[in-house]
């Protein structure tokens, strides 16, 4: 008879992409209001790889990324996409148009994984409307995008950032491996 | 030791703003907060409640 063993509790990472950016540290505490006290935050990223969100979001936007101290069970990803999604719905304007996009994911030791509400052949259903990409895997001492992966989840800065939260998360996990 | 492009990548949690390495090398220096963050194993320990009051 096959063992089943529990996963590995993850690190929730979470991007937010703003206009304003004067706007993030209000962003900042909503975020702490449902997933607990920040850990490492990233200073601030240039995003200029889509246009995708310029219309409702207008442009130039920027990103940072967000760790937080608590880790996550991986089978709470999509209960934590709907929960940001409520978080942007309070960042709205009168046109109900975002101000602010957040999109969370998880580390664990071999992956990074990002929670989206669009499905494409890659992706796995998580349940209540939320898949799974799996971004990237880690080999080899880094992380390696896959064919479908964002240019910006990529990009050098991103990278190194992941880089160092894992090493964090490593550390913090260490006991339980 | 810690990389510089890995410290360049990594802001205060609590203001958000710059921070910088300190002369040992050993702690990262948020002026605005007053605060040292621990380099440990050459992992910074991004915590506010874990930071040096300076």
């Amino acid at each position: 008879m096959s063992r089943l063993k529990d996963p590995v509790p993850a690190r929730l990472v979470i991007s937010v992409l703003i206009k304003d950016q004067e706007r993030l540290q209000k962003v900042s505490a909503e975020l702490e209001t449902y997933f607990g006290t920040l850990e490492m935050v990233s200073t601030w990223m240039d995003f200029n790889y889509t246009d995708y969100y310029e219309k409702e979001m207008g442009a130039p936007l920027f990103r940072r990324m967000f760790t937080f101290k608590d880790l996550i069970e991986q089978e709470n990803l999509h209960k934590i996409k709907l929960t940001t999604i409520k978080i942007e719905q309070k960042f709205t304007n009168e046109m109900g148009q975002r101000k602010v996009n957040l999109d969370p994911g998880y580390m664990t030791p071999e992956r990074f994984v990002l929670a989206t509400g669009k499905n494409f052949t890659h992706r796995i259903y998580l349940g209540r409307k939320i898949y799974a990409d799996l971004t990237l895997i880690y080999q080899k001492g880094a992380f390696k995008p896959l064919p479908w992966t964002y240019p910006d989840y990529q990009a050098t800065s991103m990278l190194v950032f992941l880089q160092i939260i894992r090493q964090r998360y490593m550390y913090t996990i260490k006991g339980l491996l | 030791m810690i990389k510089q492009e890995l410290l360049d990548i990594l802001a205060c949690p609590q203001c958000q703003g710059d921070i910088y390495l300190n002369p040992a090398k050993d702690g990262l220096i948020c002026d605005a907060c007053k605060l040292e963050y621990e380099i440990r194993d050459d992992i910074p320990i991004m915590l506010i409640d874990q930071a040096k009051k300076i």
